[in-house]
C-alpha cells in the first residue's frame, strides 16, 4: 500500500539555526535538482523574505528516496517562524507525522527551539534532533545534546550534521525514513484534505496546497470548501520536486497542491477542509479557524496622488494573503487611506515594506491597534477598529477589548522577571507549574492590545532569549479604556489618536507626548504638543521653533550649488506630511509604540 | 548701505587653486602638491582664458582672487595678470581688487608686492583665535600669525581689510567664539565675513564627525554663537549688509554683493564659476587638465545652465534676499517689465503674512526673525510659480 512508502515532515528551528540550509541539502541529496539548478534556500521564495531571514509562505516539496531497495516519498513541509503566524506554523505541522528540530551546534537550545518544539509534540509529531553547524569551530555537539535531555529528548538520538558542508545528510534522511511514522488514513474513506497553505498564480488562479487525510482527490473532480461552501472543479494537480510537476491524483497521505480555477486567496482558508461536492465527508478536520486580523492600522499615501495605486497595490497583495484585509477611510489630518487589518505587527512591517518598495510607494502608517467592542448607552454595540472613530466617552456604557491566554515557557530563574513583565501590561495571572525542576510555564490572561507591540522583545530580553511564548485569543474583555487625543498647534490630529487604559493614561499621554517632541523637528513656529483625554489635557510639551535655518557660507560665484543645497531641503520636507501647519515626519504616527512602559 | 549697481557693471573671479595644506573643512578645489613652476603656469593659463573671454559691455568694478590661497602665489605672477587686465581694458585704479590670504604665507615684503600690483583690499582668513581650534583645522598658522598679517597689511597701507572667521566648530564653545570675536574686533578691520561650518561630505572633518571623534556644538549654542556675532559686531559699528557679511559704513565688498544682484561675473580658472546674459556656466575643476586644455586652446568650460525667465525672476528674490537691503521693485519691474506684487504674489503675501519679509514702498528685505530663516523664505521663492 502505498501510504507505507509516505513520510511527512517539516524542520522546524531556532532563527538562524540552518533551517533553509538544510531543506536545501535534503532536495539537493535527493537528486531533485540538479547543482545548476540550486539556488540558496529555495524554500523562501520571496526576497524579502530571505533578507529578513524568514519564511511566511510554506511550501512542499516532494523528495524521492530509495532506502534498502526501497522507495520512499519524502514530503517536506516547510513552517513560517514567527509569532505572528503561529496558526500558520501548527497548521502545516498538522499536516506532517515528524518534524527535524534543528539546533545550532555553537548556540545551542533557545527560546525559539522550545517554542517550536513544544508545538511539534501538541500535533504528537516524532522529534528527531538535528545538531547542525558541526563545522563551526565553536561547535560544542555534546554540550548541546545534554540540552536535548534537560528539554525532555534522547541526545543520543540527536544527528550531527554540517548542511553547508553537506555532513550528515545521508543520516537525516534514513531517519526520516525510520523514525517518522508513515500517514494513517482512511484510504476509502470520503475525502478529507487539509489545506495548509495556499497562493496566488495569475495563469492558474490559486494555487492550493494540501494534505490528504482520507481518501483520494483527482482531476476533473468537483471538490468542496468546507468552510465557505464553494465549490470548483480541479483542473490540475501537481508536486513540487520542487519544481512543479503533474500528477493525476493524490492519495491519502499525500502532499501536494491543485488548482481550480480558484480566483482568490480568501476562498482557502487555511485549516479548512477539502472534500468532495458529490461525496462529503461527514465531519471536517478538527482545528480550523478563520484567518482573523488582529492588528489594525491606517495606511495613507504621503502623496494623496497616489490613493489609488495604493488601493491598487492593497488589492494584488491581498490576491496571496487571506489574512490581509482593508477598507477605505478618511482622516482629518491625513486625508483618503485605508485601514488595514493584519495578524500582527510582523505581518504589518511586510506589507508596509513591500508596498514601499514593489509598489514604490510613499507611505504614512498609523500607530497600529486592536479592534474594540463598544457598548452604548442606548444599547447599540459597535466595533471600533479605529481610535479616531471610539464615541463620546458620554455615550459609552463600556468598552471590551481582545484578551489572549498567554503561555510562557521560561526557565525558573526568569519567573520573576516574566511576572513582573505581565503584570506591567496588565495581565491576569491564571496558573503556574512546573514542567520540570528547571523549566516551568507562566499562564497569564492578557489584553491583545499590551502584547501587540514589543511583548514578545521584551519577554526576550528579560529572560535572554529562553522564554517561549504562544497564545490563543480568549474573547472580549471589559476594560476601563479611554481615547486619547494629541493635539498639535491647538488642533487635535486625528490619526494620532490612541485608545489607553485609564490608570495608565497620564503616564502614556506624557510619555507619547515627550516621544512625540523628539520626533517632530523644530519648525518655524513654536509647536505646543497636548495629550488630552475627552478635553482635559494630561501632558503638554512644547516643539520649540527653530531658531536659525540659513546658509552663512560662500560658495564663490556657484550659485547652482547653493540651489542643489536648497532643492536638497524641500526634498526632505516632503516626505513630512502638513497637517495645518505642523510637519509631521512619518515616525511621528507610529511613535506610541516607541513609548517605554514604566519599568 | 543701499548701494545699487548699475545693471551692466561686473566683476572679475580669479580661481588661485594652490594651497599648502589642506584644510579639514574645505572641499573647495584646492591642490596642495604644486610648487612655483605650476603656479606660474597656472596664471599663464588664466591669461590666456582672459584674452579669450568675452567680456560684458559694462564696467568693471571688482577683481577678486579667490582660493585657494591666492597669496601663496609669487605677488609677480598677480602683478602680471593685473597687468593684461590693465592691457585689455585701461586702468583699474577705481577697482576694487580683493585677494584672500593666509596669515601663514604673508610677510611684509609680500604684502608691498602685492599692494604695489594693485591689490587693494586684503581679505585674511584668521577662522579662529585659539591655537587648538587652528591646529585641529590644520591650519597652516597660528594666532600670532593673524595679529602679525594685520599689521604688515596696515604697514603696506592696505585700508580695506577683511577678517574671516568660522563659527561652529567642532567641540567649539560660547565663550571662545566670543574670544574670538572681541579678538578680531580689536584688530579693527573694516570687514568681517563670518562664516556657519558646514560639515561637507568627503572632507576630513565628515570622516571625524561620522567616526565620532568630533562633536559639533548643538543646534541652540551655534543659534546663540551667531546672534553673538551679531550684537558684538553692531556694538563695534559694523552693519551686517549681507547673510555672512559685516562691514564699516562704505566698506562693503562690491564682489560680494554682485552674485547676489545678478549682475555679471567672469570667473577664469580650473572650476570657476561665470554667470552673464542669464547663463551660468563653469570651468573643468582639475588643474591640471585646465592648464593643458587652455594650452591647446580648447574650451574650459565644463558644463552651462540659461536661467529661463521664471528662474531669473526667482533667483532675483532668494539672491537678492541675501542683502540686507533686500530687492528693489523698480529694479524688478525694469528688468521683467512686471511688478515683483504681481509675480510672487501669494508667497509674498504668505511670508509677510509670517512675519519674514517686509514689503516696503520700493525695496523688500528680509524682517530680523527672516534674516534668521532665511532658507525658508528661499525654498518659497525657489518652489512658487511666477504665474
Amino acid at each position: 500500500m502505498k501510504q507505507q512508502v509516505i513520510r511527512n515532515f517539516s524542520i522546524i528551528a531556532h532563527i538562524d539555526h540552518g533551517k533553509s540550509t538544510l531543506a536545501d541539502r535534503l532536495i539537493e541529496h535527493t537528486g531533485a535538482l540538479t547543482e545548476r539548478e540550486m539556488t540558496d534556500q529555495i524554500l523562501d521564495s520571496m526576497d524579502l523574505e530571505r533578507e529578513r531571514g524568514i519564511t511566511i509562505k510554506a511550501q512542499a516539496v516532494q523528495l524521492e528516496y530509495t532506502y534498502e531497495g526501497q522507495r520512499f516519498e519524502l514530503n517536506l513541509i516547510d513552517t513560517p517562524g514567527h509569532v505572528d503566524f503561529t496558526y500558520e506554523v501548527s497548521r502545516a505541522l498538522q499536516a506532517c507525522e515528524g518534524a527535524l528540530l534543528v539546533i545550532d551546534a555553537a548556540q545551542g537550545v533557545e527560546a525559539q527551539t522550545l517554542a517550536n518544539l513544544y508545538m511539534a509534540l501538541e500535533h504528537d509529531l516524532a522529534i528527531i534532533p538535528v545538531i547542525n553547524k558541526i563545522d563551526l569551530p565553536n561547535a560544542d555537539p555534546d554540550r548541546v545534546m545534554e540540552e536535548l535531555v534537560e528539554i525532555g529528548l534522547d541526545g543520543t538520538e540527536a544527528i550531527l550534521v554540517s548542511a553547508k558542508q553537506g555532513i550528515g545528510i545521508e543520516s537525516v534522511l534514513q531517519a526520516v525514513v525510520n523514525r517518522v511514522p508513515s500517514p494513517q488514513g482512511e484510504a476509502q474513506g470520503p475525502l478529507r484534505a487539509l489545506i495548509f497553505d495556499s497562493r496566488f498564480d495569475s495563469y492558474k488562479g490559486v494555487l492550493v496546497y494540501i494534505r490528504v487525510i482520507d481518501g483520494v482527490l483527482k482531476v476533473g473532480d468537483t471538490m468542496r470548501f468546507v468552510a465557505t461552501g464553494k465549490e470548483f472543479q480541479v483542473t490540475e494537480i501537481g508536486v513540487f520536486r520542487p519544481h512543479p510537476v503533474a500528477v493525476q491524483e493524490l492519495g491519502t497521505g499525500e502532499v501536494g497542491f491543485f488548482a481550480a480555477a480558484i480566483k482568490s486567496v480568501q476562498d482557502t482558508r487555511v485549516g479548512d477542509t477539502v472534500t468532495l461536492a458529490n461525496k462529503p465527508a461527514p465531519t471536517p478536520l478538527p482545528g480550523y479557524r478563520p484567518a482573523q486580523p488582529m492588528v489594525f492600522s491606517g495606511l495613507y499615501p504621503v502623496d494623496s496622488q497616489d490613493y489609488g495605486r495604493l488601493r491598487e497595490a492593497l488589492e494584488k497583495l491581498q490576491l496571496n494573503d487571506a489574512a490581509l484585509t482593508f477598507e477605505p477611510e478618511t482622516s482629518v489630518a491625513l486625508g483618503f487611506g485605508f485601514r488595514a487589518g493584519f495578524l500582527g505587527l510582523l505581518h504589518l512591517d511586510v506589507i508596509q515594506e513591500r508596498l514601499e518598495r514593489e509598489y514604490g510607494l510613499a507611505l504614512i502608517t498609523t500607530a497600529p491597534n486592536v479592534v474594540y467592542q463598544v457598548t452604548l448607552i442606548k444599547g447599540e454595540v459597535l466595533r471600533v477598529d479605529n481610535p479616531a472613530l471610539m464615541p463620546p466617552a458620554g455615550d459609552i456604557l463600556e468598552i471590551s477589548e481582545p484578551v489572549v491566554d498567554a503561555s510562557i515557557i521560561t526557565p525558573t530563574e526568569y519567573i520573576g522577571a516574566v511576572m513582573e513583565l505581565c503584570q506591567e501590561r496588565r495581565g491576569t495571572f491564571k496558573d503556574l507549574s512546573y514542567l520540570d525542576p528547571k523549566r516551568a510555564m507562566v499562564q497569564y490572561r492578557l489584553p491583545l492590545a499590551e502584547i501587540m507591540y514589543d511583548f514578545f522583545d521584551q519577554l526576550k530580553s528579560r529572560t535572554r532569549g529562553y522564554a517561549s511564548f504562544d497564545y490563543q485569543l480568549a474573547g472580549l474583555e471589559v476594560a476601563d479604556l479611554v481615547r486619547m487625543d494629541i493635539l498639535l498647534n491647538g488642533e487635535i490630529v486625528d490619526a494620532l489618536s490612541v485608545i489607553v487604559h485609564r490608570d495608565r493614561a497620564y503616564y502614556r499621554g506624557k510619555a507619547l507626548a515627550e516621544k512625540l517632541r523628539e520626533l517632530i523637528p523644530r519648525q518655524l513656529f513654536e509647536v505646543p504638543i497636548q495629550a488630552a483625554i475627552g478635553g482635559r489635557v494630561v501632558a503638554r510639551e512644547t516643539v520649540r521653533a527653530m531658531r536659525k535655518d540659513v546658509l552663512a557660507k560662500c560658495y564663490g560665484g556657484d550659485i547652482t550649488r547653493k540651489r542643489k543645497l536648497l532643492e536638497k531641503q524641500k526634498e526632505g520636507k516632503r516626505r513630512m506630511k502638513s497637517v495645518g501647519n505642523v510637519e509631521i515626519p512619518q515616525e511621528a504616527f507610529m511613535a506610541i509604540l516607541r513609548v517605554d512602559d514604566p519599568s | 548701505m543701499n548701494i545699487e549697481f548699475a545693471p551692466d557693471d561686473w566683476g572679475l573671479y580669479v580661481h588661485i587653486p594652490f594651497c599648502r595644506a589642506r584644510c579639514t573643512y574645505c572641499d573647495f578645489n584646492t591642490v596642495t602638491h604644486m610648487g612655483e613652476d605650476q603656479h606660474r603656469q597656472y596664471l599663464g593659463a588664466v591669461a590666456r582664458e582672459w584674452q579669450s573671454a568675452k567680456l560684458p559691455t559694462g564696467r568693471l568694478i571688482s577683481v577678486f582672487f579667490g582660493g585657494g590661497t591666492p597669496s601663496l602665489v609669487h605677488p609677480s605672477l598677480i602683478a602680471g595678470f593685473l597687468g593684461a587686465v590693465r592691457d585689455r581694458i585701461g586702468p583699474i585704479e577705481d577697482v576694487e581688487i580683493t585677494l584672500e590670504s593666509n596669515p601663514g604665507t604673508l610677510d611684509p615684503n609680500r604684502l608691498d608686492a602685492f599692494r604695489q600690483a594693485g591689490v587693494n583690499r586684503l581679505s585674511v582668513g584668521a577662522q579662529a583665535m585659539q591655537e587648538d581650534h587652528l591646529k585641529a583645522l590644520n591650519r597652516i598658522h597660528g594666532v600670532e600669525d593673524i595679529y602679525s598679517a594685520v599689521e604688515f597689511a596696515r604697514q603696506a597701507k592696505f585700508s580695506n581689510l577683511n577678517l574671516d572667521a568660522i563659527y561652529g566648530l567642532p567641540n567649539q564653545t560660547l565663550n571662545q567664539w566670543q574670544e574670538t570675536l572681541s579678538k578680531l574686533i580689536e584688530l579693527g578691520p573694516e570687514h568681517f565675513s563670518l562664516y556657519h561650518l558646514q560639515v561637507e561630505e568627503g572632507t576630513s572633518m565628515a570622516i571625524g564627525v561620522a567616526q565620532g571623534g568630533l562633536h559639533l556644538p548643538q543646534e541652540d549654542i551655534v543659534a546663540d554663537m551667531a546672534d553673538l556675532a551679531l550684537t558684538m559686531l553692531n556694538a563695534a559699528g559694523y552693519e551686517p549688509y549681507e547673510i555672512s557679511n559685516w562691514a564699516r559704513s562704505g566698506h562693503e565688498s562690491l564682489h560680494n554683493q554682485l552674485y547676489w544682484t545678478m549682475n555679471s561675473y567672469i570667473g577664469l580658472g580650473a572650476g570657476a564659476h561665470s554667470f552673464h546674459n542669464n547663463r551660468r556656466w563653469w570651468n573643468f575643476r582639475g588643474v591640471r587638465r585646465y592648464m593643458m586644455m587652455q594650452g591647446a586652446g580648447e574650451s574650459t568650460v565644463e558644463g552651462e545652465e540659461q536661467l529661463s525667465v521664471s528662474e531669473q525672476m526667482r533667483e532675483y528674490m532668494w539672491l537678492g534676499l541675501r542683502r540686507r537691503a533686500g530687492i528693489s521693485k523698480d529694479g524688478f519691474a525694469i528688468k521683467f517689465r512686471r511688478t515683483v506684487e504681481d509675480v510672487f504674489q501669494v508667497p509674498l503675501a504668505k511670508l509677510v503674512d509670517l512675519g519674514l519679509v517686509v514689503n516696503g514702498e520700493h525695496r523688500i528685505w528680509l524682517s530680523h526673525r527672516g534674516w534668521e530663516m532665511a532658507n525658508y523664505v528661499f525654498r518659497i521663492f525657489l518652489d512658487s510659480g511666477t504665474g
